[in-house]
């Protein structure tokens, strides 16, 4: 059980700099989820924490201690690979008994911990197997119970499920989840999946191209992006960013855009007077969730013409034109949208977000 | 009924019915050719035979047979106890065997150190190794052969001329089989690797319990390799041993070639005797002995 | 992006940069021991019986003498002696002469052979085991076998020669007959291995390209010459260097029928080397002829890994 830190965390692999001075902390216990597209850097800090990477420069502590120049065992951290990397030509017992035998341990003792571990993850009955003789499902349990063996004080998984079927990864999403409750170690998890992040993290931190963007509770990363990247990264479909510009005095202000005006609420949108004040006039985004949208009859506020009408049985998705820009509208299974029909559209707007040019949100935390 | 054509209008269905013979034909005739090569292969060892069970003086008569009267074992007598054949022939196994060990552990450990580890100049070092992957021993025989004669007085004879270390120790050096050894083991999955390092493992025990055990097949293939190319090697032995206790077969069978007059029947029954063996041993590892000879020269 | 306003307590670094570096060199330093261990014994044997005689192989060719008496410094004298030297040049020829003709003869035969084996499957493991065979026996045995065979009064051939009622054929005592029976020995000989290569680069070449040559109505020759020809030239090239390679080194043969007659007609460049180093003690010519062939096989080397690379788009 340890405290994860990485300082000013950097890693070029020749000119290309993968990792651009990320600064994280994952509390004791505590079930962090690294999240980002491909190609940003997520899997590559998991890499530095473990020891498999070097770090060009920058802090990695672990349970207080510096472990840059650490050997990976002696850092006490278990790593599970996205694809297992089980030692082929040795049985699920020797597999998982591998990281004991290595710290030399004695014969009975390692016994007890590998049946142990075995029977936490359901393997009892295939120690004597082969990997290539599991399942996919098996083998990341076989993996799973590799790294819980040695008892160690965080765990590292590398998008774990990104390998199995669609119905696999879901169980075994819960497994992981019931796994960490129970053992209590601290965790960090890489994916790609925000879906898994979102269920799964006490908190996220969302990379791209190497930067943090935000480390926050799942809800609050939903509820409250940094900026536009985060916004449209978490929740499916994504948020709609709508292009506005704001004007306005003190605590009253609108948005105008391609489908109309808006009143804007600073209040419960978070937003200082001072700071939307410096932006009146210039082109900022709005951004409002698709169930935070709902379809009325055209009247003052914004409208539209319905362009897709897509019904997945438990809701519908109605996409509506404003202009040059599209929003996705969540509506319920029976909305009797049709294309091509003119609409108006209500918007939540305590739940709205407003973001600059550059992406960033307006609202001040 | 529709007739199916091909681009140039011809009926395929007919086609079909004419290349049928046509292929049969064709295929015996491949058959034949292969068989004929077949013959040309295993004949010559074949017909080595005869000559071993006859008296030399028998085969220069005139008219020429090929069928011995009787079968003759003068020759393989003479073989065994008037010349030193036995003596070679352990020479020769320890020479290739200590050769093929040695080669194939250092060839080994290098081919992972290339594979997997990280040090300064690692490419220099491996482009340099490559470079010298097929020296010819004939151009670097007359250095070679002064060395082992200084190496002489240097370790008190230990290395030298006519000394197994100094016959062994020029012949372990083989790029090829850590050319060999590294692209196999780059083709074992990082993951492994990266899992045991995590798991405490040192480069030792990942190399012993890991990389070794998945290295086998290339292992096996380069030993028949070295084992082959050492087994027939004549020149650099034909120069670092002058004594004929020390010879090689390779080296002894040539001297049975005498300046004047040679025994002819001795030498086929020493081809024989050398060659059956080794024969018998092909036959059983058949597969390897092929894929050895392939990787030889295929390794991509 | 996260603006934060300061860095926070736990996100400040604790090493300074000197610390950092100190570690990082330690680590590093730790991380080469195992190194040692395992490049160790490879590079130096490599550096001793290999790089070592490389590197003397050049000092020798300026000098004379040495294997007997003491070497003496000649400069480049023995490369005079290489450019006028008769029966060096005529071991240039006879070895050029003869891997031309025997990789000319070898390469069509074995790819003949291949793709015969390719076509028709069945017994394709009893084939290749009966073509391999020749490789088990050492060249110079080998040698021993065809002088049999060739011999002009109890050899098989002639034997055969005569029921047939046709002339004896002097193969070894008459030039150029001594060189073609050297190559018709080495033709045997490698047959097999470059079967084998051959037919393995044949199966390399993707089925559909071969279906769609059946498809588009192509004969087998046509198919033969139009698709896996062109597919498999970058290992042609890269057989040919090789071959080129191994051939020039021609020896074993030339020791177990010919020993270099008759009048010098079968010398190759590598019996003239150990002549001249210990029949004749006339080194210098040697050490240059040895440094020569050596730049040449490294060169080819190169060329060769050229091919492949290309091959393989950049993997070495």
């Amino acid at each position: 059980m340890a405290e994860v830190i990485v300082r000013q965390l950097t890693k070029s692999f020749g000119d290309n700099t993968v990792v651009k001075s990320v600064s994280l902390k994952a509390d004791d216990g505590e079930f962090l989820v690294l999240l980002g597209p491909s190609g940003c850097g997520k899997s590559t800090i998991l890499r530095l924490v473990a020891g498999l990477e070097e770090p060009t420069s920058g802090e990695i502590v672990i349970d207080g201690k510096i472990v840059n120049f650490v050997s990976p065992m002696k850092r006490n951290a278990a790593f599970v690979f996205q694809n297992y990397a089980l030692y082929p030509h040795m049985t699920v017992f020797k597999n998982i008994a591998f990281p004991l035998a290595t710290a030399r341990m004695a014969k009975a003792e390692m016994n007890v911990a590998v049946q142990e571990a075995a029977r936490i993850l359901e393997l009892s009955h295939l120690l004597d197997r082969l990997p290539s003789q599991l399942s996919g499902g098996q083998r990341q349990r076989v993996a799973l119970a590799r790294a819980i063996v040695r008892k160690p004080a965080v765990f590292l998984m590398d998008e774990p499920l990104s390998n199995l079927d669609a119905q696999l990864r879901q169980q075994t999403r819960l497994e992981l989840m019931d796994l960490h409750q129970r053992l209590g170690i601290t965790t960090i998890y890489v994916t790609h999946d925000q879906v898994e992040a979102m269920t799964m993290g006490d908190r996220i931190a969302i990379l791209r191209d190497g930067e943090l963007q935000q480390v926050a509770s799942p809800l609050e990363t939903y509820e409250q992006p940094a900026n536009t990247f985060v916004a449209r990264f978490m929740g499916a479909p994504p948020m709609n960013l709508v292009p506005v510009t704001v004007e306005g005095s003190g605590l009253s202000w609108k948005a105008s855009g391609a489908g109309g005006l808006i009143d804007l609420d600073l209040n419960a949108m978070g937003i200082a007077q001072s700071i939307i004040s410096v932006h009146a006039s210039e082109t900022l985004k709005l951004g409002v969730r698709p169930e935070h949208l709902s379809l009325a009859a055209v009247g003052r506020g914004l409208s539209g013409k319905v362009r897709f009408v897509e019904r997945t049985g438990s809701e519908t998705f109605v996409t509506v034109q404003m202009g040059d820009e599209n929003v996705v509208v969540r509506c319920s299974a029976h909305e009797s949208a049709s294309v091509g029909e003119q609409v108006g559209l209500n918007v939540r707007i305590a739940q709205a977000q407003l973001f600059r040019a550059d992406g960033r949100n307006l609202r001040t935390n | 009924m529709t007739v199916i054509s091909d681009q140039d209008g011809r009926d395929l269905a007919a086609l079909k019915r004419q290349s049928v013979s046509l292929r049969s034909l064709k295929s015996s005739v491949s058959y034949l050719v292969l068989t004929l090569f077949t013959i040309i292969s295993v004949g010559p060892a074949i017909y080595i035979v005869s000559p071993a069970f006859r008296e030399s003086k028998s085969l220069f008569s005139y008219p020429p047979q090929w069928l011995p009267n009787e079968l003759y074992l003068g020759n393989f007598e003479f073989l065994l106890t008037e010349t030193n054949y036995v003596r070679w022939a352990i020479n020769t196994l320890i020479f290739a065997t200590s050769v093929t060990l040695i080669a194939l552990v250092i060839d080994t450990l290098a081919g992972y150190a290339f594979a997997r580890m990280q040090f300064p100049l690692k490419r220099t070092l491996f482009g340099l190794v490559l470079a010298t992957l097929m020296v010819p021993t004939a151009a670097v025989l007359a250095p070679t052969y002064l060395l082992v004669r200084l190496l002489d007085d240097w370790t008190f004879g230990i290395v030298g001329i006519d000394t197994f270390p100094g016959l062994i120790l020029p012949m372990t050096v083989s790029p090829l089989g850590v050319f060999m050894m590294r692209q196999f083991i780059e083709t074992l999955p990082p993951g492994l690797y990266e899992a045991a390092r995590i798991d405490g493992a040192g480069e030792w025990r990942i190399f012993t319990r890991i990389v070794l055990p998945l290295l086998k097949p290339a292992i096996v293939v380069l030993g028949i390799f070295v084992f082959m190319m050492q087994w027939a090697n004549l020149l650099w032995p034909l120069v670092a041993t002058t004594r004929d206790e020390t010879r090689v077969l390779t080296v002894g069978i040539s001297t049975l070639q005498g300046q004047f007059v040679t025994n002819w029947g001795v030498i086929a029954a020493a081809t024989l005797m050398t060659l059956i063996p080794i024969t018998i041993v092909f036959l059983f590892f058949q597969k390897w002995f092929v894929q050895a000879s392939v990787a030889g020269a295929l390794k991509q | 992006m996260v603006e934060v306003s300061a860095t926070p307590e736990w996100a400040q670094l604790s090493m300074s940069p000197k610390e950092y570096a100190r570690e990082r060199f330690r680590f590093r330093r730790r991380a080469l021991v195992p190194v040692v261990g395992f490049i160790g014994p490879f590079l130096a044997l490599w550096s001793l019986f290999l790089a070592v005689p490389m590197g003397w192989a050049v000092w020798l060719s300026l000098n004379e003498g040495g294997l007997v008496s003491d070497a003496e410094f000649v400069g480049f004298a023995n490369w005079t002696t290489f450019l006028k030297n008769d029966e060096l040049q005529t071991a240039i020829k006879n070895t050029s002469t003869y891997v031309v003709v025997a990789i000319v003869v070898v390469f069509s035969l074995a790819l003949m052979l291949a793709s015969l084996l390719n076509n028709n499957k069945r017994g394709q493991n009893f084939f290749k085991v009966a073509l391999y065979f020749p490789l088990l026996v050492p060249p110079i045995m080998a040698g021993m076998i065809f002088f049999f065979l060739t011999h002009y009064d109890m050899g098989v051939i002639n034997l055969l020669l005569q029921t047939a009622g046709q002339e004896r054929v002097n193969f070894l005592g008459a030039n150029p007959n001594a060189l073609l029976t050297i190559v018709g020995l080495e033709v045997w000989r490698g047959l097999g291995f470059w079967v084998l290569f051959y037919l393995a680069g044949l199966q390399s070449v993707p089925a559909d390209l071969m279906d769609a040559g059946k498809i588009d109505g192509a004969r087998t020759v046509r198919r033969f010459v139009r698709i896996s020809l062109p597919t498999l030239r970058p290992l042609l090239l890269f057989a040919v260097v090789i071959a080129l390679i191994f051939n020039f080194q021609l020896f074993d043969s030339v020791q177990a029928l010919t020993k270099g007659g008759p009048t010098l007609g079968t010398t190759s460049i590598v019996w003239f080397i150990y002549k001249q180093l210990f029949a004749f003690q006339e080194s210098g010519v040697a050490y240059a002829t040895s440094l020569a062939l050596l730049l040449m096989v490294v060169a080819l080397t190169v060329l060769a890994y050229g091919f492949l690379g290309r091959r393989d788009d950049g993997t070495k």
